[in-house]
C-alpha cells in the first residue's frame, strides 16, 4: 500500500463526506461525541466529587499534613514547642493545633449536642478558608474569650419549626445573641455568638469554634496539648517532602499526609467508584463500536456496485478498504473534538455551577490525560468498528459486488 | 492481441446447470472495433466480463498479449485491469461524490507512472476531446445520461488503455445520445488506434463496428467483418 493509494483512499473517503448523506455524518459525528461525553462524564464526576471531598478535608479537618498522638498518647503533648518545631521546618506555610470537646449548647428551649473546636484563631487562617465563609458577624480573634462562632445549620432558621427542620438547630441565633454550652467535664458558661459561617462542609458547618484561649478556661489549667496539628504545605512543596521532614527533624507523633488519610478513609470508596468508571467506560465503547459498526455496514451494503465498479477499473481492495477506514477515521476525529468541546463546556458550566449537596460540592474534575486516554480508546475502538465491515465489503468478488 | 480458446462458463442455479458460455473461441486483433451481438441472454455480457478479467471462467483460456490472464492472483489482476484495460458500463457506473474531473482522473491516480500535473494534463485533455471540459467541477447528478456517459468513456480512457471494453453503453441513451457516444467510440478507435469490444443488442449500432460476433445460448453463431469496416 503505496503514497499514492492511501491518497486515492483519503480522497474517496473525504469526498464520500463532503458530498454524500450529510445527515448521516452528523448524526455519526454526534453519537461519537455523546459516547465520548459518557466515557468522560461519569468518571470526571467521580473524581469532582472525591477531589472536593479531599479539598474540604484539608480545608476544614486536616491541612495537607496532620500531625496526630504517637501511639499510647490521648494528646499531642509539649504543644508550644512541637508548632515551633514544625514552623520552622522548610515548606511548612504555617501549623495550628485543635483540640475538641464533646458540649451540649443551650438556646432557650433548644438544646443541641456538638463539638466545640478550640482554634487558635489567626493560625487558623493561613491553614483552612473558614475565616472567608462568614456568613454574618465575624471571625474569632486570638485574644477572644466568652465568644464563638457557629454554622448555619447549628445556627438554624427562625422561619421553620423545629419539628419540620432537617436537622436539630438552636432555633435560629443571630450574632450577638447569647448560648450556654456545657461542656462534658461540667463547666458551663455563656458565650456570645460572635459570627455564623457556611463552608458547605458538613462536618465543619456542624462544629462550634472557640479560641485556645477559652478553652484553657474549660479546661481549668494552661493548654499545652492539642488533639492534632494540622500543617498547611508552601507552594511547592509536596506533602510527603513535608511529612518527610518532620520525621527526620524529631517530630516525635504520628505524621500522615492527606494522600495516607484519605486512601484509608475514602480506599472503599474509591474503589467503587473505579469499578463504576470501568463499566462506564466499556459501555460506552461498546455503544460507539456497535453503532459505528452498524453505520459503515450500512454504507458498504449501500456502495456494493460501486465498490465492484470501482474494483473493476482498477481499484485495488485494499484502496476501498482504506476509503472506508478514513471515513470512520475523520468521522471518529470529529466526534471525539466535539466530545472533547461539550464536556469542557460542562466542566466550565459545573465550576461556576457546582452540582451541590449537604455533603459535598461537585465539579467535572478531567485531567489533560483523561482527554488522551478516552480518545485514544474511543479512537482505536471506532478503527476497528469501521474497518471490520470495510475489509468484509472489500473482499467481495466484483460480480456479486456489481450485482447488488 | 485477445485469444480466447474454448471458453467455458457455467452456472448453477438449484439443480440446473446454465451454459452462459459454451465453448467460445476467438482472435481479436489490435485495434479492431468488435461488436458482440446477440439476444438477451446469449452470453454476450458473461464473455465481456471474463475478457474484462471482472469474473472467472470455468474452463478455457484467455491470452492477452501473449499473457495467460487467468493465471494472475487477484492483485495481479487489479493491476492489469489498471494498466492495460477500460471499462464503460451500461449505467455510467461514476462516483456519485465525485467531480467530473475526479471521475477521469481516478483510474490515471492509481498508476504509478503518473504524477499529479500529467494526470491533470492528460484528464483535461480528454474532457476537452469529449467536449465537457466546461462541466468538469459539476457532480455525475448534475449532467444528462449521454454526458454521463461520455465521461465514464472519458474514465475509461484516461489511461490510454490496450483494450477498452463497453457492455451496452447506449442501454440508458436516445438515440441523439447513442449516437454521439458511437460517434465518440469511433473516433478513439480512428485516432488512436483503440481496440474496443462493445457489446450491444441494437442492430443499427452494426454500422460502427468492424467486425461483429454474434452469440446464442453461450455459442458463437457468427464472426464476420462488417462491409464498411476496414477489415472488411
Amino acid at each position: 500500500m503505496g503514497k499514492k493509494e492511501l491518497k486515492v483512499a483519503f480522497l474517496l473517503a473525504l469526498r464520500s463526506l463532503q458530498r454524500g448523506s450529510r445527515s448521516s455524518v452528523v448524526l455519526t459525528v454526534l453519537i461519537i461525541a455523546m459516547c465520548f461525553a459518557n466515557m468522560v462524564f461519569l468518571p470526571g464526576l467521580f473524581n469532582g466529587i472525591g477531589q472536593s471531598i479531599t479539598k474540604q478535608v484539608v480545608d476544614y479537618e486536616i491541612g495537607n499534613v496532620l500531625v496526630t498522638p504517637k501511639s499510647g498518647d490521648k494528646y499531642v503533648m509539649d504543644l508550644d514547642a512541637t508548632l515551633d518545631l514544625i514552623n520552622g521546618m522548610p515548606g511548612v506555610e504555617r501549623a495550628t493545633p485543635h483540640l475538641s470537646k464533646g458540649a451540649t449548647l443551650k438556646y432557650r428551649q433548644r438544646m443541641l449536642g456538638v463539638s466545640v473546636r478550640a482554634i487558635s484563631p489567626n493560625d487558623e487562617k493561613y491553614v483552612s478558608p473558614l475565616y472567608t465563609k462568614m456568613v454574618a458577624g465575624s471571625y474569632l480573634g486570638d485574644g477572644d474569650t466568652g465568644e464563638v462562632i457557629i454554622g448555619k445549620p447549628v445556627a438554624g432558621d427562625a422561619t421553620i419549626k423545629e419539628e419540620d427542620e432537617f436537622q436539630a438547630s438552636l432555633g435560629g441565633v443571630r450574632v450577638g445573641d447569647s448560648i450556654t454550652i456545657e461542656f462534658a467535664n461540667g463547666y458551663t458558661r455563656d458565650y456570645r455568638i460572635k459570627g455564623i459561617y457556611s463552608t458547605g462542609w458538613s462536618s465543619a458547618d456542624n462544629t462550634v469554634y472557640v479560641t485556645m484561649s477559652d478553652m484553657q478556661l474549660v479546661e481549668g489549667k494552661p493548654v499545652d496539648y492539642a488533639d492534632y496539628i494540622t500543617v498547611k504545605t508552601k507552594p511547592g512543596y509536596s506533602e510527603k517532602f513535608v511529612k518527610d521532614e518532620l520525621q527526620q527533624y524529631g517530630v516525635s507523633q504520628k505524621v500522615q499526609t492527606t494522600a495516607d488519610l484519605m486512601a484509608k478513609s475514602m480506599g472503599k470508596a474509591l474503589q467503587s467508584f473505579a469499578i463504576i468508571n470501568m463499566v462506564s467506560l466499556i459501555v460506552g465503547i461498546i455503544i460507539t463500536s456497535v453503532v459505528l459498526f452498524i453505520v459503515i455496514t450500512i454504507k458498504t451494503l449501500n456502495s456494493r456496485r460501486q465498490i465492484g465498479i470501482l474494483k473493476a477499473i482498477g481499484v485495488d481492495k485494499e484502496v476501498i478498504m482504506h476509503n472506508y477506514g478514513f471515513q470512520v477515521i475523520i468521522m471518529a476525529v470529529m466526534g471525539i473534538f466535539f466530545g472533547i468541546l461539550l464536556t469542557s463546556l460542562m466542566a466550565v458550566y459545573l465550576t461556576a455551577h457546582p452540582i451541590v449537596t449537604p455533603e459535598w460540592s461537585a465539579t467535572l474534575y478531567l485531567t489533560p490525560m483523561d482527554y488522551i486516554t478516552n480518545s485514544l480508546i474511543l479512537f482505536l475502538a471506532s478503527i476497528v468498528a469501521g474497518y471490520v465491515p470495510a475489509y468484509q465489503v472489500s473482499r467481495e468478488d466484483i460480480q456479486s459486488a456489481m450485482r447488488a | 492481441m485477445i485469444d480466447i480458446i474454448d471458453l467455458r462458463k457455467i452456472y448453477r442455479m438449484g439443480d440446473v446447470e446454465v451454459r452462459a458460455l459454451d465453448g467460445v473461441s476467438l482472435d481479436i486483433a489490435k485495434g479492431e472495433f468488435l461488436g458482440i451481438m446477440g439476444a438477451s441472454g446469449s452470453g454476450k455480457t458473461t464473455l465481456l466480463h471474463m475478457l474484462g478479467l471482472l469474473d472467472e471462467p470455468s474452463s478455457g483460456q484467455i491470452i492477452i498479449d501473449g499473457t495467460d490472464v487467468g493465471k494472475f492472483s487477484d492483485y495481479e489482476k487489479t493491476m492489469f485491469r489498471l494498466y492495460k484495460l477500460g471499462y464503460v458500463f451500461q449505467d455510467y457506473a461514476l462516483v456519485p461524490d465525485l467531480t467530473v474531473m475526479e471521475n477521469v482522473s481516478l483510474p490515471a491516480m492509481l498508476r504509478r507512472d503518473r504524477d499529479d500535473e500529467q494526470i491533470k494534463k492528460d484528464s483535461f485533455h480528454i474532457l476537452q476531446q469529449i467536449g465537457l471540459c466546461d462541466r468538469r467541477d459539476h457532480l455525475p447528478r448534475e449532467l444528462s445520461g449521454g454526458q454521463q456517459q461520455r465521461v465514464s468513456i472519458a474514465r475509461a480512457i484516461v489511461n490510454k488503455p490496450d483494450i477498452l471494453f463497453a457492455d451496452e453503453p447506449c442501454a440508458n441513451l436516445d438515440t441523439e445520445n447513442s449516437r454521439m457516444v458511437l460517434d465518440l467510440f469511433r473516433e478513439i478507435n480512428e485516432e488512436m488506434q483503440q481496440t474496443i469490444v462493445m457489446v450491444s443488442h441494437e442492430d443499427w449500432h452494426k454500422e460502427y463496428f468492424h467486425r461483429i460476433v454474434r452469440l446464442k445460448d453461450g455459442k458463437v453463431v457468427s464472426d464476420g467483418f462488417n462491409g464498411s469496416g476496414k477489415h472488411a
